[in-house]
């Protein structure tokens, strides 16, 4: 991080101190008042303004002369840049014409920003032209009398005074140029200063959210390979503990069975367990394809309930399943399978003994249905309400948690729902119940890869 | 410091009073404006507009010319010290070569204090400024109000931190001048050991520091009569 230089630690030129328009004006009727020219040079030696005054025909006759000319020259050029003392008070040029040139330099915080010419004008003391010029072959002293009639007679003490109360108004001036250049310079530098600053923590800010992004990519991508190489294993402790129950290994104890029937039990939580996870890992690598046949829902809806039934009545709740006529639907029959067993799992889980669960279908119109399933659990309260779909979202995410699971259940169901050009919606308050309803489209048109994005709760909470 | 072209012999030398809104940086700038002659300064710029922007800043120059006749202008800046104005501080810090933070003594500022404080570390640093190195003093400016820390707090706060600290009633015009010779003085060492001011320049240290505190109206300071023995 670095800042651009600043213009508070250049040195400015007297042009940009000034606003030379207004500047000339003031010295335009300054010239006026007091009849003399005025010339205002910089540093470098360019000429700012130039107002002259009453001594164009003069000066001009003697220009035309070849002599005059060059002795003009090297008076305008002595005038013009020989060094000056960088104190404040006037020096003074003789022309060889007679007339004079009182000179001052602008000094400003200790620099010389450049002079003032104040001339030329004819000392009060010394009217008559010079010997030197009137002796001269070739010029008229009738005429250059009567020009030199025209430029204006000064008092030098006068002049020295007319100069120095125009350069207190250089100062003036000058000064509240400087001021002026300030105020605006600076609100600008500090505009852009701040713009600066803004766009490099937005660059921050971009790097760090594709260093996430990259991050949740890996993630998917190991949690897929993970859960691949877990289930493997796995399918073989489930095997051979159904083999020994089956008694080929021998004849078993009612103790050796009672043990056996239990690792099973763990073994198939695990096992779903980690097919949800390798479920989410394909839905967000979008690695997932429906395969689309006839479904008859109603079966689906028995099917899933039977499934959940033994857990059901274990934990004391009622369940009822009410298809009512259903038309057979175009779907993928797995995935749909898995939704309302996720569902149904969830309403299970999440109702307190005593209670009950009702799976219920409908037709509606426009060539759809819905399939609803009701609780009357626990609820989940207006503020959770809208993230329960996200990935690996609990509402009680501590880890002493009472209920199992890993938070995948609900982004499966609306990911698998959405493929189908459907949606899944949700009713709910707490301690009331809730209702989770899929509506599916009769002819399911996606049969593309799903790539209905899943955002995980993490990513939700952090930069979007 | 800027070095102009060497054989035009003239140095810029920039130090900044740095604080948080309302410490007294104006008021100390104000006060010396009194005190040094008009002979080795110039105006105090002073911009306050209350428009929308509210732009709070003042500048004042101060220069010499030495015996070895090199021309020394010496610039005096305070920042804006709204809150809002933080990158205008970033960039009247640029290029300082010393500075001195002015900070209202009272308990009750003690918080913006410290903000203020490692907002000007922040700032030094984002302007590629050393602070451990860069001359630094600290003004505990209105030690009139009641509820200003007393001396032994000051001691206190000189034993932890490395920058002198000066005791200023800034408003009265008391510490100031002390302030400004303490800054000026470390800016000189400093500007000695990186630009061999003395050697190379032939400006020893009585003569830069003499050529301003000869024209410093001294009454009122502890500071030796050596001000006045440089000129
Ligand atoms: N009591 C007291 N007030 C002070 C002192 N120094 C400055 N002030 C007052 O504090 C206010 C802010 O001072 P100013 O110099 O404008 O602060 P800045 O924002 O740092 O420039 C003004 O009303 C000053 O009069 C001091 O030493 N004692
Ligand atoms: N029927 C329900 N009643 C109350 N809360 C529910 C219900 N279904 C889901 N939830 C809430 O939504 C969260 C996410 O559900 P799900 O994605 O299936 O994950 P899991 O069941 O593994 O916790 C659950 O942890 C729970 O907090
Ligand atoms: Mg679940
Ligand atoms: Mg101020």
């Amino acid at each position: 991080m670095s800042l651009p230089p600043s213009f508070l630690n250049q040195r400015l030129p007297l042009a940009d101190l000034l606003d030379l328009r207004s500047f000339a004006e003031v010295c335009h009727s300054f010239s006026e008042l007091y009849r003399v020219g005025l010339k205002v040079f910089d540093e470098e030696g360019n000429r700012l303004v130039d107002v002259k005054v009453g001594n164009a025909d003069f000066c001009g006759y003697l220009w035309s002369k070849p002599a005059g000319r060059a002795r003009c020259m090297e008076t305008v050029g002595r005038v013009k840049s020989e060094r000056l003392a960088e104190e404040a008070r006037p020096v003074t040029f003789a022309c060889f014409s007679g007339c004079r040139y009182v000179v001052q330099p602008i000094l400003y915080e200790g620099d010389c920003l450049g002079r003032v010419v104040f001339g030329p004008f004819v000392p009060e003391e010394e009217r008559e032209l010079p010997e030197a010029l009137l002796g001269h072959a070739d010029l008229d002293p009738r005429r250059a009398a009567s020009y030199q009639s025209k430029i204006r007679r000064v008092p030098m003490g006068t002049a020295g005074k007319i100069l120095k109360h125009f350069m207190d108004l250089v100062d003036v001036l000058v000064f509240t140029g400087h001021k002026n250049l300030i105020a605006a310079k600076l609100h600008i530098e500090a505009v852009r200063e701040s713009y600066r600053e803004l766009s490099e923590k937005n660059q921050k800010l971009a790097e760090s959210y594709s260093a996430l992004k990259e991050l949740d990519r890996l993630k998917s991508s190991f949690l897929a390979t993970m859960s691949h190489e877990l289930r493997t294993p796995l399918t073989s402790v489930i095997g051979y503990s159904e083999m020994m129950l089956e008694g080929l290994g021998g004849p078993l104890t009612a103790e050796q069975r009672e043990y056996l029937g239990i690792i099973m039990e763990k073994g198939e939580n695990l096992l779903q367990l980690i097919t949800s996870i390798l479920d989410i890992s394909k839905i967000e690598a979008g690695r997932v394809r429906l395969v689309l046949s006839e479904v008859d829902v109603c079966q689906l809806m028995r099917d899933a309930v039977a499934t959940l039934l033994p857990l059901a009545r274990k934990r004391g709740l009622k369940v009822s399943c009410e298809p009512v006529q259903l038309p057979r639907i175009h779907a993928d029959r797995d995935k749909l399978r898995q939704c309302l067993v996720n569902l149904c799992s969830n309403a299970v889980k999440f109702t307190p003994a005593g209670g009950s669960v009702v799976v219920r279908g409908e037709a509606l119109g426009g060539e759809r249905l819905a399939i609803h399933v009701t609780d009357s659990g626990i609820g989940i309260s207006e503020e959770h309400l809208a993230k329960v779909f996200e990935v690996f979202f609990q509402v009680d995410g501590s880890t002493t948690r009472e209920y199992g699971g890993a938070g995948l259940g609900l982004a499966i169901v609306k990911s698998y729902v959405e493929a189908h050009g459907g949606e899944v919606q949700v009713r709910s308050a707490p301690g009331a119940g809730s209702t989770f309803t899929v509506v599916l489209p009769i002819r399911s048109a996606a049969a593309g890869p799903l790539v209905t994005p899943v955002p995980s709760a993490a990513a939700a909470g952090g930069v979007r | 410091m800027v070095l102009f072209n060497s054989d035009s012999r003239e140095i810029a030398v920039k130090v900044v009073y740095y604080g948080p809104a309302l410490s007294g940086k104006t008021t100390n700038l104000q006060s010396l404006f009194q005190k040094i002659d008009p002979c080795v300064r110039g105006r105090l710029m002073t911009l306050d507009t209350k428009d929308d922007r509210t732009l709070f800043f003042d500048m004042m120059p101060v220069f010499f010319r030495t015996r070895s006749g090199v021309k020394v202008k010496l610039k005096l800046y305070t920042v804006p010290g709204q809150v809002m104005h933080e990158s205008t501080r970033r960039i009247v810090l640029q290029g300082s070569d010393a500075v001195a933070f002015v900070a209202d003594s009272r308990r009750s500022e003690a918080a913006s204090t410290l903000a203020y404080w490692n907002d000007m570390l922040k700032n030094l640093e984002a302007n590629g400024l050393d602070w451990r190195s860069l001359p630094i003093v600290v003004q505990m400016n209105k030690r009139d109000l009641p509820d200003a820390r007393g001396d032994g707090e000051l001691d206190d706060l000189r034993s932890v931190i490395q920058p002198p600290v000066l005791p200023a009633v800034a408003i009265r015009g008391e510490g100031v001048v002390e302030t400004l010779y303490a800054v000026l003085q470390r800016c000189y060492r400093s500007l000695d050991r990186a630009f061999s001011l003395d050697e190379r320049l032939q400006i020893p240290e009585r003569e830069f520091l003499g050529q301003i505190f000869s024209h410093v109206d001294l009454r009122g300071t502890h500071l030796p009569a050596e001000g006045a023995a440089g000129r």
